[in-house]
This record gives C-alpha cells, sequence and structure tokens, in this order.
C-alpha cells in the first residue's frame, strides 16, 4: 500500500496575521518501492511536506495516509509513522548516545525486539552504511566526523527496517566520493530492504542518478512532477527558477538551441554523447 | 601577501593533518584550495590568518609572522574569514550590527564606521536586508552577511573555508558572483577552499591538498586535464569536463580544455555543426 496525499494545505500560524501557505493543495502517491526525488528551493515547502509524511506536522486540511494509516488521527498516526523512517540534513541533532552501538540499536529497541535481532539487525545496518563494526560501534557518535556522523543516524533508521526511508539532503556538505558512497548506499539498501525512498536534495545531478520519479515544488505548489526525463525536460524552466537541472540536460538545452537536433528526454552524459554520435563521425580524420 | 613555508601540522591526538606545506600567494590572486574530507585543506586554511600555529615552519602575512603574538591583530585584520557554517557566524540580533561587530571591535571611529558598514552591506546586495534579524535569512544571505562583515574590517585578503558546502545552487552562484566582483573590483586576494570543482574552473591558480600534502598544482585547465588523478584521490572534475571525457572516450568530440557549459556548448558547434 501506498503514502497517500490528497489535497494536503499546510499553513503556519493558521489563523494569525503571520499566517503562511507553506503548501497548497498538494495531490502525491508514494508507490510501495518507489525512489521519489524532492527537488525546491529553500522555502519551497519540500521539508514541510515530508515531515508531514510521517506525522510530525498535520495537515491544516487535507489527508495523509500511510498504508490506509490516517495521520491526522492520533492512534493511526503512531501505526503509520512506524513505517517511515526520516534522516535530517544535520545528523548531530538525531545522535545522543554513550556509544554509535547503542545509538544505532535506540529505535529497534523501541520496538521491542528481542535483544539477538536488535543485535543483528545494528550489525547489518552499520555494513550497510559501511561502518566498520571493530572501529566504530563502541566510539561515541560525538568522536565522529560530519559523514560518519550521518552514517549512524541513517543505521539507526534502517535498523527500524522502515517500507518508506525519508532523507533530507543526506549528501550535502560531503565530498564526490562520499556524494557518490552515499548513493550507492542508497541504492544497496533499497534493494536489500525493499524500501521505498524520498530524498530531497539541491543537486538534480544526484536525483538523476537514481529516482524513479521526481517531484518539484515552487511556492508551496507542484511546479512539475514525473518521471525524470519529462522533468528534467523543461531544463530552462528550471534553471530560471534558480535550479540547476542535470548538467546533461542543460547542455542539450543549449545545443538544441544551436540547431542541434537532440530529442527532450536526454538527462544523462551517456544519453546525450550517444545522441551526439550522428554528428561526431569521422572527426578524427577532419 | 601570504607565504607558508614548509608547515607542518599535528592536531592533540597526534594525527598529522599537514606536512612540509610550501606556498606563496602574491596579492591579488584568485586561489582555489581542493581536496576531500579530511586532505588538510581547512588547516591550511585556519593557518593563514593565525586560527592554527605550524607545529614546524612558518607562516607569514605581509611579512608579518602568525606566530608572533605582537602581530596576530594586525594579520586578522588584513585577512577575513568566511566558515561553512553560517549560524555559527552571526552574534547580533540585527543585520546592520553584525557588520558591524568586527570593526567596532578595531576601533574604527563611527563615523568612518557608518560607511564602511553600509559600502560592505552594499557590496553584497543585503541592502534591503539591512535593519533585519539575521536568523531570519536563508543560508546564502547570511552568508552574505558573514562576507560583509570582513570587509567591513577592509581585508586584503579573503579566505572563504568551504563557504558554499551548505548552500542551494542559486545561493551558491550568488556568493560565487560577490567574490568574483570583490576580486575583480577591489582587487582582495581570494583564497577558496572547496569541493566544488565547479567553483575552481574561474580561479588564477588551483592547489589539490590530499594526505596533508600539496600534490597538484597549475591552472585550472592544467588541473583538469588529469581527470583520473583526481578521482583516485576521492575528487571529482568539473560536469562539463566529465561530459568532454565521456565525449572524447566514445569518439564523438575532442572538446580540448572546455571546463564549463558554455565552452563545451561552443566547442561542440565548431566541431560538429557544418553549416
Amino acid at each position: 500500500m501506498p503514502i497517500v496525499i490528497e489535497k494536503l494545505t499546510y499553513k503556519y500560524q493558521s489563523g494569525s496575521v503571520n499566517e503562511f501557505t507553506a503548501l497548497k493543495d498538494i495531490d502525491l502517491t508514494i508507490q510501495d518501492g518507489e525512489f521519489l526525488g524532492v527537488i525546491g528551493h529553500t522555502g519551497s515547502g519540500k521539508s514541510t511536506l515530508i515531515q508531514q509524511l510521517n506525522g510530525l506536522m498535520q495537515p491544516t486540511s487535507g489527508k495523509v495516509t500511510v498504508d490506509g494509516f490516517d495521520m491526522n488521527d492520533k492512534k493511526q498516526r503512531m501505526k503509520g509513522r512506524a513505517l517511515v523512517g526520516m534522516v535530517f540534513q544535520y545528523p548531530d541533532h538525531q545522535l545522543f548516545d554513550e556509544t554509535v552501538y547503542k545509538d544505532i540499536s535506540f529505535g529497534p529497541r523501541n520496538m521491542k525486539l528481542p535483544e539477538d535481532e536488535i543485535d543483528r539487525r545494528v550489525r547489518e545496518a552499520m555494513r550497510l552504511v559501511g561502518l566498520d563494526e571493530d572501529e566504530f560501534a563502541e566510539k561515541s557518535p560525538f568522536e565522529l566526523s560530519g559523514g560518519e556522523k550521518r552514517r549512524t543516524a541513517l543505521a539507526g533508521i534502517i535498523a527500524m527496517y522502515p517500507k518508506y526511508l525519508v532523507l533530507d539532503e543526506p549528501m550535502a556538505g560531503l565530498d564526490p566520493a562520499g556524494r557518490r558512497a552515499v548513493s550507492d548506499m542508497i541504492n544497496g539498501f533499497r534493494k536489500k530492504l525493499g524500501c521505498s525512498v524520498v530524498m530531497v536534495s539541491h543537486s538534480m545531478d544526484d536525483i538523476a542518478r537514481c529516482a524513479d520519479k521526481v517531484i518539484v515544488l515552487r511556492g508551496g505548489e507542484i511546479f512539475k512532477y514525473g518521471a525524470p526525463s519529462e522533468v528534467f525536460c523543461h531544463a530552462e524552466e528550471l534553471n530560471e527558477m534558480g535550479l540547476e537541472p542535470p548538467f546533461a540536460a542543460r547542455l542539450a538545452a543549449e545545443l538544441r538551441k544551436k540547431g542541434f537536433a537532440l530529442p527532450q528526454s536526454i538527462y544523462t552524459n551517456e544519453a546525450l554523447a550517444e545522441a551526439l554520435k550522428p554528428y561526431g563521425k569521422g572527426w578524427r580524420n577532419v | 601577501m601570504i607565504s607558508v613555508s614548509n608547515v607542518s601540522f599535528s592536531y592533540d591526538d597526534g594525527t598529522p593533518a599537514l606536512e612540509g606545506v610550501s606556498l606563496d600567494v602574491p596579492k591579488g590572486e584568485f586561489l582555489c584550495i581542493v581536496g576531500h574530507n579530511g586532505s588538510g585543506k581547512s588547516t591550511l586554511a585556519k593557518m593563514l590568518n593565525g586560527l592554527l600555529l605550524p607545529s614546524s615552519g612558518t607562516v607569514t602575512v605581509a611579512g608579518m609572522d602568525t606566530a608572533d603574538n605582537e602581530h596576530i591583530l594586525d594579520i586578522r585584520r588584513l585577512v577575513g574569514m568566511v566558515f561553512q557554517n553560517p549560524d555559527n557566524q552571526i552574534v547580533t540580533t540585527v543585520v546592520r550590527e553584525d557588520v558591524a561587530f568586527g570593526p567596532e571591535n578595531l576601533g574604527v571611529p563611527t563615523e568612518e564606521m557608518a560607511v564602511r558598514v553600509d559600502e560592505a552591506i552594499k557590496a553584497v546586495g543585503m541592502e534591503s536586508y539591512a535593519e533585519s534579524a539575521p536568523h531570519m535569512l536563508s543560508g546564502g544571505q547570511k552568508q552574505r552577511i558573514a562576507i560583509a562583515g570582513m570587509l567591513a574590517m577592509d581585508p586584503e585578503v579573503l579566505v572563504l573555508d568551504e563557504a558554499t558546502a551548505m548552500l542551494d545552487p542559486m545561493g551558491r552562484r550568488d556568493i560565487l558572483r560577490i567574490v568574483r566582483e570583490l576580486h575583480e573590483k577591489k582587487g582582495i586576494t581570494v583564497i577558496m577552499i572547496t569541493q566544488y570543482m565547479e567553483e575552481a574552473v574561474g580561479a588564477d591558480r588551483v592547489i589539490v591538498m590530499n594526505g596533508g600534502h600539496i600534490v597538484m598544482e597549475g591552472t585550472p585547465a592544467e588541473v583538469f586535464r588529469m581527470g583520473d588523478e583526481l578521482r583516485a584521490i576521492r575528487l571529482d572534475v568539473p560536469a562539463a569536463v566529465e561530459m568532454r571525457e565521456l565525449l572524447l572516450k566514445e569518439g564523438v568530440a575532442d572538446c580540448g580544455d572546455a571546463m564549463t557549459l558554455e565552452e563545451l556548448s561552443e566547442s561542440l558547434c565548431r566541431s560538429l555543426l557544418k553549416n
């Protein structure tokens, strides 16, 4: 069963003079096993949207259901929330226990799992996020580097086997190798656990690499939604909004203007190189 | 302007962060230092205004040794630093006061200070926010305020230590544009520490750090010809360079040293479009 969002509107300080509409009339379905990329500016409503997914915030109007559990209803919310794991942008805010091992085991322990199952899951989660057990299990989370903290926070969530994994800017501030590692990791446990992933990112290149569906928010509304090729073909519009479409989509748009006949669906380097091949025949001889 | 000579540095737990690093930064240069997390680039940055002192070797700024306590205030006046997390750099509740904080501490006379603060806020395009509360601003706007705070101290060198790492693409673009303007119009020496290879493309010189050493040095064009070497030390090349490498490998086109979307597009038009 999916997450279904119907006519969702959210207002901050609703009813006061400072009322601010952060989300307006959002309709969205997140299917089982799907990878959804969420893109938008600071202030576009993307953080507000993902906080609705586990009931951290409730709609001002409209409805969010997680596998049929109505997140407006207090009792059902707890059941829905148990299915959704959230990892926030600043991992420091999520870590609190004495050791990495204890921190990761906190969630599964709260789920009242038997001790041996907790232990198995903590070890598995550490392996999936690439934290060496011997090196890290007994370390204090506060001795870790930024990237390691993020992995620990992630491990704590995946040890709960969420059906939906929600990640807010998981790659912000990481170096290029770190970004690739996180991206491989997400794909790895998505395969292993079969969970859906909702990932917020500024980097469309990162999203282009793994998303099945992409949603672009603007001013609290859905600006674009669809398969990556359907969204990224609007490279120029996105560019004007200050969002940076994948490099290949931007270059393809520029080349089309110059007279190249290239399909609209291009958003990866490989597809662009392929489409340019007919033009490049025999350049070595020129 | 700045001279780093055979500098080594270890943190308290004994991990060496820099080993025998030497580097000269002439006045007016736009220098970019790249490296992955833990390569030593931020440690090097903190050496440049005496926030950290070398375990061995020397760092001099305009001839003054950073290890010499007498000069440290003069050095910090000359070398302004902007860090990664904007929230840690904001100290007051009104933008104007925040920008004035530095010069005020330097004992700049009130009248001159008002002029400096106005100019600095204007230079980063934040005039309409002068009376706003800093915590209400976006990350990019906060970083602009942090830069303005440095400018108000009238520095000769601006060191940006991953100042764009936590910003969205638009915030990053704004900061880059402002820094380039300051470099071109005011002749400020810029040292930019980053892991975004795109930001290194416009620099005069790029230095690549790995394991506490300088492992590559050259113009952006020279450095980005070494894509495989960069990837081997957990770095990347700009997106345009990655594309150009693929086009070459697939036998589609040879785009030379193109490093930006514009250069790549022009090169492809020249080589592939026959009118």
